[in-house]
């Protein structure tokens, strides 16, 4: 150390490139979300001749045309919201809180019915419950020998609806509950006990009032998602004759288009979102969970006794109506000559295989352009999440708050009203990238960029920022520090929010639909209209293989070290 | 050769000012302790010169260069400088030897001059069995001495240590604070130290700066702050004093539970309400006093806690006041014995603020 050293002298200033990475970053940004928001708002508030007027909207209020899928979409929010808050909550507690068996089994099963595109499971339920074809009602059918008109269930109806969208709601709030209820330390509990609270004094003035945000939170989430939703009500509600606002407003669009009613539809299911957003977020906020200081012991398992195998048998009864019976159903389908029979030695056929990736002309093109964008919208969401997640959540711009608003805003913007958006935005000079796949990358980046995000910034949060700062203080610039100490720490979580990103993407119909050409068709675009077509048969085979893909790369993520799933997806 | 000097930093967040005009001077060579409670901005302070936060006034120079002013703040990877963090921030992905060189890798210090330096700062800090460790696989004071030789490996100018030591168990903690001296008596590096816990200053600085509220109460050595305290805030944090309030009677005098108690310090104002700052152990239990004694109060004896050493009393005066006197253990008074405490008037200092 006595050796005088080169290190001493002072070395050139470099210049840092950060500043310009940022306030590009943030432009962009700017641009993805602004630009179709102001558009919606404009086209909302004018006439043909670009006026300002109010008379689109007394238009929606006025035509009963607009206020039935209104009425109809509250009436299948509250209903999924209350139904997933009655079903999922116990299940919840039963996994996190009990000596229930294969209590990692349900979970498993719930995360399945997670990733499972909830329009993939609409088609399954219509190869289920058809009032003629459907699998059940010809079991019931055969078994009580009841007429061929007679049937026991009907999915083209409401209740059918709000039944199938519930299925695939359930496990939002089951995360949200399940969750809350690990993180709430065992000690909490036993501070009770010890006490003299008895295991029912304690549930009910320790552990549920603990959880009871969660709850109120998981059935805002249902609310929004029934309420967003598009695939399970275009495959399900038009059939029956009616409408919701997602599928009035893709109706819309159809000839002659009325890009004005659209977008001033578009605007109330924004700010109802918003305002469902921000109440989540009081409810989560207030209390929350955060327990302070100490080590936190494992929470001690309920025991049910006998009541365990009753406890396990309710999850397996809910898990068929997500997972066991839907599945089934496109297994069965893929693989017999009419979809609607049982398969048997006799009906078993290849043929469904074989047509959908030789004789199907759309496949190849529409799996292709689904990779495409599956890759680089997960590649590019990542890079953006990465970095306005570094901003974020070392502060290093004095605006870092309005870049995480950005960032997070699209999850307020409901996947059909974004599509919309980007139509009337991309459709006209100065950008017109409507009929190319730029406009689904947009559309798909812009989606998946709030779950992106907050998943990297709390993975950046997990590294201390004094990590970065000996980096620089040793002669690092604030990027190479970035390169050389933070991004290896972050790899996991990297791998892992990708491969997200890239699962949301190959499901997401809303936007889609609005969105796609016949060059530019997707996979779920294409199983949306072989549906239309009525060929049940190769949306099966289709199905199965999104569902293979998915699982593939969930598992993929999940077995990376260090990293936890739980990425919020949403809904097609 | 760099000091490093402070004039008139200020840091605020909002309205509130964490750092609040702060001159300091650090010559070249020195260790500075910057101490304080938590929440001092102290820290602040260290983070400020490190160049991660700029000012909102004042500046700060290092040897001839101005390195941070309000707008114009050099960044951190150019101040030619180190810092040793509270929670050492050792790359976990690296491993000791990795963590060790980061800092020539990146200055392009060629090979063989790195694998020289690497080995003579693992023979110092006694680290060279563990070089292909990682951080995950070392003990908090393992850990401690690996931040310590990588923030040194590159011969700063300046070296920062923020609160060091504070994630070690007491004994290890007693046995690094040498450890730090000893290295900053090999190589002299111009150093920050920032602490919150006296012994640790007291060991390890030349100087030591005693911080309350974002202002700097007392600039002086450890004989300075702990002898000759200049305010309150200092002679209650450093060591612990007992502090008496009363009415100043003359130059050298206070008005005290109904006796004159002279003092030394500074000159009193007469009129004026002055306090005195006396150590626990500087007062003493006598027998009944002479007619002429001086500074002797009568007290009634409240509790007593054996400390192995030595004895801790609580002592209620006349007026109600409580002090605290720490006597040899040999002597064993019981609770409610009337004595006689002799505060010797070198010990009394009057105290400015």
């Amino acid at each position: 150390m006595s050796v005088a050293s080169p290190a001493r002298t002072a070395r050139p200033a470099r210049i840092d490139f950060s500043q310009p990475v940022l306030i590009a970053f943030a432009a962009v940004l700017c641009v993805l979300i602004a630009l179709p928001l102001s558009w919606l708002v404009y086209f909302g508030f004018t006439d043909r001749t670009g006026a300002f007027t109010l008379e689109n909207f007394g238009r929606l209020l006025a035509d009963p045309a607009f206020v039935e899928p209104l009425l109809i979409t509250l009436v299948i929010a509250i209903s999924v919201g209350v139904i997933c808050c009655l079903v999922a909550a116990p299940m919840g507690w039963l996994v996190a809180r009990t000596d229930m068996p294969f209590r990692r089994t349900v979970r498993m099963l719930v995360m399945a019915s997670f990733v499972t595109p909830p329009f993939l499971g609409a088609v399954a339920w219509e190869l289920l419950a058809a009032p003629n074809s459907g699998l059940l009602n010809q079991a019931y059918r055969a078994l009580t020998g009841a007429s061929p008109d007679r049937h026991l269930f009907d999915i083209y109806s409401l209740p059918g609806l709000i039944f199938v969208i519930a299925c695939y709601t359930m496990p939002y709030v089951f995360v949200l509950v399940s969750n809350a209820l690990d993180r709430i330390p065992g000690d909490l509990e036993d501070a009770s006990a010890i006490l003299g609270g008895r295991t029912a004094d304690t549930a009910r003035r320790v552990t549920i009032p603990l959880v009871l945000p969660a709850v109120l939170a998981g059935a805002l989430v249902a609310f929004l998602q029934a309420m967003t939703l598009f695939g399970s009500p275009a495959i399900l509600a038009i059939p029956a004759g009616f409408h919701t606002m997602t599928t009035k407003i893709w109706s819309l669009f159809h000839y002659p288009p009325k890009p004005e009613l659209a977008a001033a539809a578009s605007l109330p299911l924004l700010l109802l979102t918003v305002v469902l957003l921000r109440a989540e977020h009081a409810i989560l906020g207030r209390r929350g969970y955060s327990v302070v200081g100490g080590r936190q012991s494992d929470p001690r398992l309920v025991r049910l006794g006998a009541l365990k195998w009753l406890a396990l048998a309710f999850c397996f009864v809910l898990l068929l109506n997500p997972i066991f019976l839907p599945y089934g159903a496109l297994l069965n389908a893929a693989f017999s000559r009419v979809a609607s029979q049982v398969l048997s030695p006799g009906n078993f056929t290849l043929h469904n295989i074989e047509f959908v990736f030789f004789e199907l002309s759309a496949t190849k093109l529409a799996l292709k352009n689904t990779f495409l964008l599956g890759v680089s919208a997960a590649t590019i969401g990542t890079v953006f999440a990465l970095v306005i997640g570094y901003v974020t959540a070392r502060k290093a711009v004095t605006h870092w708050r309005a870049l995480e608003f950005l960032a997070t805003a699209p999850v307020a913007i409901p996947g059909i009203v974004l599509g919309v958006g980007l139509f009337l935005s991309y459709s006209r000079a100065p950008f017109i990238l409507y009929g190319t796949l730029w406009i689904l990358l947009i559309a798909f980046v812009t989606i998946s960029l709030p779950a992106a995000y907050q998943q990297l910034q709390s993975a950046f949060r997990s590294v201390h920022s004094e990590l970065e700062d000996a980096s620089r203080i040793l002669g690092a610039t604030r990027l190479r520090a970035l390169a050389g100490i933070t991004a290896p720490l972050l790899r996991t979580g990297v791998i892992a929010t990708w491969c997200f990103i890239f699962v949301g993407v190959i499901r997401e119909l809303s936007a889609a639909i609005m969105l796609f050409t016949s060059e530019t068709k997707v996979v779920s675009v294409l199983i949306f209209d072989l549906n239309e077509s009525g060929d049940l048969a190769a949306i099966s085979v289709l199905g199965i293989m999104m569902l293979v893909i998915t699982f593939a790369v969930v598992i993929l993520a999940n077995r990376i070290p260090g990293f936890s799933g739980g990425v919020r997806l949403r809904d097609a | 050769m760099a000091s490093v000097e402070l004039q008139g930093l200020t840091k605020r967040f909002g309205a509130l000012a964490v750092v609040d005009d702060v001159s300091l001077r650090v010559d070249h060579g020195l260790l500075m302790c910057l101490l304080g409670p938590s929440g001092c901005g102290k820290t602040t302070t260290l983070r400020l010169v490190a160049g991660f936060i700029e000012p909102s006034a004042g500046k700060i120079r290092v040897g001839e260069r101005t390195v941070s002013t309000p707008g114009r703040t050099l960044p951190p990877e150019q101040r030619n400088m180190s810092m040793i963090f509270q929670s050492y921030a050792l790359w976990p992905h690296m491993t000791v030897a990795e963590n060790i060189v980061y800092g020539l890798r990146l200055r392009k210090v060629d090979r063989e001059t790195i694998a020289n330096k690497l080995a003579a700062i693992l023979a110092t800090t006694r680290l060279a069995a563990l070089i292909d460790r990682y951080p995950g696989e070392l003990s908090g004071g393992q850990q401690q001495r690996v931040a310590l030789a990588r923030a040194m490996i590159v011969e700063p100018e300046t070296l920062l240590l923020d609160e060091p030591l504070s994630n070690l168990d007491a004994n290890l903690r007693e046995e690094m604070r040498f450890e730090v001296r000893r290295l900053h008596d090999q190589y002299r590096y111009t150093s920050i130290y920032v602490t919150h816990d006296q012994a640790e200053a007291m060991t390890t600085a030349d100087l030591i700066a005693v911080m309350n509220a974002g202002k700097i109460e007392q600039v002086g050595t450890p004989e300075d702050v702990y002898d000759r305290p200049q305010s309150e805030f200092v002679a209650r944090f450093i060591g612990s004093s007992n502090i008496l309030k009363g009415r100043n009677l003359d130059d050298f005098r206070i008005e005290f539970a109904g006796i004159p108690l002279r003092c030394v310090g500074i000159k009193l104002a007469p009129g004026a309400a002055t306090s005195v700052s006396i150590r626990q152990h500087d007062i003493r239990f006598i027998a009944a006093p002479a007619e002429t004694a001086e500074n002797v109060l009568s007290g009634k004896i409240l509790r007593q806690v054996f400390l192995g050493g030595s004895r801790d009393y609580m002592v209620e005066l006349s007026n109600g006041t409580q002090l605290r006197v720490v006597a040899p253990a040999g002597e064993n008074i019981a609770p409610g014995t009337s004595v006689w405490l002799h505060l010797p008037a070198e010990r009394c200092r009057a105290l400015a603020r």
